[in-house]
């Protein structure tokens, strides 16, 4: 068949894509080896978010003794939730199809191979199909790394898709990995009464992060008798029934933890096997993540890549704007990534979530930084739902009050991030923020009242 | 296709052919080197945007076009089967107009880049206009959609038609040079800038004997590093702090708008004599790098404006010029401000000259600084206390030093 795009992988970066692609008038195809939707909607985001939902839910009521509610005999139906999981799903890949559909976009299920520029083969289950086409994305996204001796079997070592399977809580889960995905886990199991124990390589959880806001979350899993390992590893694993008996080697020494999943989560790895790229001439980096311009066109012309497979941040909003900018080009329109903020959340208890630079960063890229916060604990929305936990803070530039960065922890801290990305894309100032009318009494009232304080003149905080 | 000459960037409205790569009849590829056009700021070599014979060459060396004006037609290869390997870099889908002929090399942004919202930058993307060349008018020096949309309007729209001279050819002794590419802007430039700004020029001198030493100290590990150190960078060091406290000198006057723009950044032009003429390449974000990052810098921009090689991006955006013709002779000059910005400092001579320290007379290496200044900005008082800071700092050789370290 002939077409202008050619997109390899129908993550939330292809199918964006693709749609885009249609939209422009171009003859798309999409190719997909697994199902349209990616990792994300499959056995990531919303999968996970569907999950996490109970978790918390769960808990929530059972704290409601708190605020006069009396229940009795709350308990998890696993697999009533996880019918439900998969209606989801199942509803969001169905409505992606469509839009696929409406778009005139064609879609070939099977492994796509590069054999020439221009001319992509892909291995359906009727024998091969052969795509000669103008452009050509590379949407093929990651797959989860494996660290020698934790290789997943399925049962007792796991990955999060498994993760998100479980017909039962496992009682004491270990995950190997304090990433977002290791706290997302951690916070949901830790809901679901499994007793939780993370072990992390580097020093802090969620490395990279603003420490203050981590403190927060690592707080709270410990609180609830998580047990966090920090600057450890796994040594050694030995299976038994049904059990596995895991060494760490920790600062505080060595020590075996006897559990019944292990779950690892400790990065990921480019899925470009088959794709012939050092044939073709396409320039992959170091770690093997295909090597983009603004453009997303590859160091061959012609040849794009998004999403993931370009390397981190991993995120599937990035794979979607990054998704438009490539069907654009590929239409000829100047399309690049200027985007300012990359905003991120983690669904761990209370959340977390992060747009722009960190004080840390910030001070690194040479700004005069300047730092406010106002926690959550001090806000009569905060207070009135019984989670009061958490800050916001707002990082500015001390010389014009440009907001440079927010960090969010606390509860629905995923939804209040969004304000804050628009207001660094937009250039907008601390004083801007404070002046903006915020309904009361609302959780956004923290961002307006960190901004006050960064302004100079708080209303709900004393100045010390 | 007929091509047309695109729109280069930053108010460009017209250009010259320098020099045709291909002639009538020869084949062509994509991306190849197509033709070589003089703007009002530098050349630009713009490439080939499709595959195909150039069939008519409609603009010849040396004529002047405009934007939008078809310069070349390309026929593309008919519509015979295509071969068998596709050939994907070809431009896809039918396309409005060309992209701007310039090399993608965007950076991932972060704040502290350019003011703008993101459908502002949309726009500047459409238009083909690169938006860090904007003059930005809104709040803290935002850019506006009216910003981007009057830069790729260009000046001609508000252009003066130039007062027609009696059409006189060359007599007997005489040789006629036609006002071309560089010479045509120097040109315009200056006598737009005398008939705008109410320049005023202030002369001090400064004792350089300690920084003479201080270069000559430092001159070793420069090399090393593969830079030569001039005064030059070390002038800039002493300069960006004197901005700082007179932020009135790194400013730009809207005339329209009855505004004073004072800019928090530091980009310093740095006038260079090449054989075609004076273009000033710009050292961005001054106040951000080392003496030894700006010497490297000066080295590298001066060379490549030797060459004609700078590119639009490296001319433009300069918020005070210094001119340096040291290395030539005189005492002083007066400098013309390169307009939009308000001051200039030209840098002369240095000499060993007899100065009077503690009542006696002594030998030292002294120079002239002068520094035009536009008068409707700042006053003479502010000039010459701005000026003696720079003197103070440039004579400030353990600060200097500090700065090395």
């Amino acid at each position: 068949m002939e077409a202008d795009v050619t997109i390899i992988g129908g993550g939330p970066g292809g199918y964006v894509c693709a749609i885009r692609a249609g939209q422009l008038g171009l003859r798309t195809v999409l190719v997909e080896a697994d199902r349209i939707g990616g990792e994300c909607l499959n056995y990531g985001c919303i999968p996970s978010k569907s999950l996490i939902t109970v978790s918390k839910l769960a808990g929530r009521v059972k704290e409601g003794e708190r605020f006069g509610l009396r229940t009795t005999g709350v308990s998890v139906d696993f697999a009533q939730m996880q019918k439900w999981k998969q209606e989801v799903v199942a509803k969001l890949v169905g409505g992606v199809e469509s839009l696929l559909k409406g778009n005139h976009v064609t879609i070939v299920m099977g492994r796509a191979e590069m054999v020439e520029r221009g001319r992509v083969s892909v291995r359906t289950g009727q024998g091969a199909e052969e795509i000669s086409t103008k452009s050509v994305v590379i949407a093929t996204g990651t797959r989860s790394a494996q660290l020698p001796g934790l290789e997943l079997d399925g049962s007792l070592v796991i990955g999060s898709k498994e993760g998100l399977n479980l017909t039962s809580p496992p009682k004491k889960m270990l995950i190997v990995g304090g990433g977002a995905i290791g706290l997302e886990f951690a916070s949901m199991f830790q809901g679901f009464g499994t007793e939780i124990t993370i072990v992390e390589i580097m020093d802090q959880l969620l490395p990279g992060s603003d420490p203050e806001v981590v403190r927060v979350v690592q707080r709270k899993l410990e609180g609830k008798g998580a047990k966090i390992h920090l600057k450890s590893k796994v040594v050694s694993v030995s299976k038994g029934e049904g059990t596995a008996k895991v060494d760490v080697e920790s600062p505080e020494g060595r020590q075996t933890l006897e559990v019944d999943k292990v779950l690892v989560s400790v990065g990921k790895k480019p899925n470009t096997e088959g794709l012939n790229l050092e044939r073709l001439g396409v320039k992959i980096d170091a770690r093997g993540y295909v090597v983009t311009d603004t453009h997303m066109e590859t160091s061959v012309p012609g040849i794009f890549a998004i999403g993931d497979v370009r390397g981190p941040p991993m995120l599937a909003h990035k794979a979607s704007k990054e998704g438009a900018v490539a069907a654009e080009r590929a239409a000829g329109k100047p399309a690049s990534a200027d985007w300012t903020v990359m905003p991120d959340a983690v669904f761990c208890d209370p959340e977390i979530a992060s747009a722009g630079l960190t004080e840390a960063k910030a001070a690194e890229a040479g700004f005069k930084v300047k730092r406010s916060r106002f926690p959550f604990a001090a806000l009569g929305r905060a207070l009135s739902t019984g989670e009061a936990e958490g800050f916001v803070k707002v990082v500015s530039n001390a010389d014009d009050g440009r907001v440079l960065g927010v960090q969010i922890v606390g509860s629905e801290a995923s939804n209040l991030i969004s304000e804050v990305a628009l207001a660094i894309e937009m250039g907008a100032t601390v004083e801007d923020i404070a002046l903006t009318m915020h309904p009361h009494p609302t959780l956004p009232e923290a961002i307006m009242e960190a901004s006050e304080s960064a302004a100079g003149h708080p209303v709900h905080q004393l100045r010390l | 296709m007929e091509f047309k000459l695109p729109d280069i960037g930053e108010g460009v409205s017209e250009g010259e052919i320098l020099k045709w790569m291909v002639k009538e009849g020869d084949s062509i590829k994509e991306d190849q080197p197509l033709v070589e056009v003089m703007t009002d700021k530098v050349n630009v070599q713009i490439p080939s945007p499709r595959t195909g014979v150039v069939t008519k060459i409609s603009v010849r060396e040396g004529e002047v076009a405009k934007v939008g004006q078809t310069i070349v037609v390309i026929t593309e290869p008919g519509s015979a089967p295509r071969p068998a390997q596709a050939q994907p870099a070809e431009q896809p889908a039918p396309q409005p107009a060309p992209l701007p002929a310039q090399p993608a090399a965007e950076v991932a942004s972060q704040p502290g880049t350019v003011l703008a919202t993101p459908s502002t930058r949309k726009l500047a993307r459409d238009l083909g206009v690169d938006i860090a060349s904007v003059r930005g008018t809104g709040p803290q020096g935002r850019v506006t959609d009216d910003d981007v949309r009057l830069q790729a309007k260009g000046p001609s729209a508000q252009a003066m038609a130039p007062p027609a001279p009696a059409p006189r050819t060359a007599g007997p002794n005489e040789e006629e040079v036609p006002l071309h590419g560089i010479r045509r802007t120097v040109a315009e430039h200056m006598v737009k800038s005398q008939r705008t700004a109410a320049s005023v020029t202030h002369v001090d001198e400064a004792d350089m004997t300690e920084l003479v030493l201080l270069r000559e100290a430092f001159k070793g590990s420069a090399e090393k590093r593969g830079v030569k150190l001039t005064f030059l960078p070390f002038v800039i060091k002493a300069l960006i702090p004197a901005l700082k406290e007179f932020p009135y000198l790194n400013a730009s006057l809207d005339d329209q708008r009855g505004s004073i723009f004072l800019k928090k950044y530091y980009n310093i032009g740095v006038a260079t004599d090449t054989e075609q003429g004076l273009v000033v390449p710009v050292i961005k974000d001054a106040d951000r790098k080392d003496i030894f990052e700006i010497a490297g810098e000066i080295e590298r921009l001066a060379d490549k404006a030797r060459r004609s090689a700078l590119s639009l991006d490296e001319v433009r955006g300069s918020t005070f010029t210094i001119t340096n013709v040291g290395a030539i002779g005189g005492l002083f000059a007066t400098p013309i401000i390169n307009s939009p910005e308000v001051a200039i400092l030209g840098l002369h001579k240095i000499a060993k000259r007899p100065v009077v320290r503690d009542g006696k007379i002594e030998v030292r290496d002294t120079t002239y600084l002068s520094l035009t200044f536009d008068h409707r900005v700042l006053d003479g008082a502010y000039a010459a206390r701005f000026t003696s800071r720079l003197i103070e700092n440039m004579q400030d050789t353990k600060k200097l030093l500090a700065e090395i370290l």
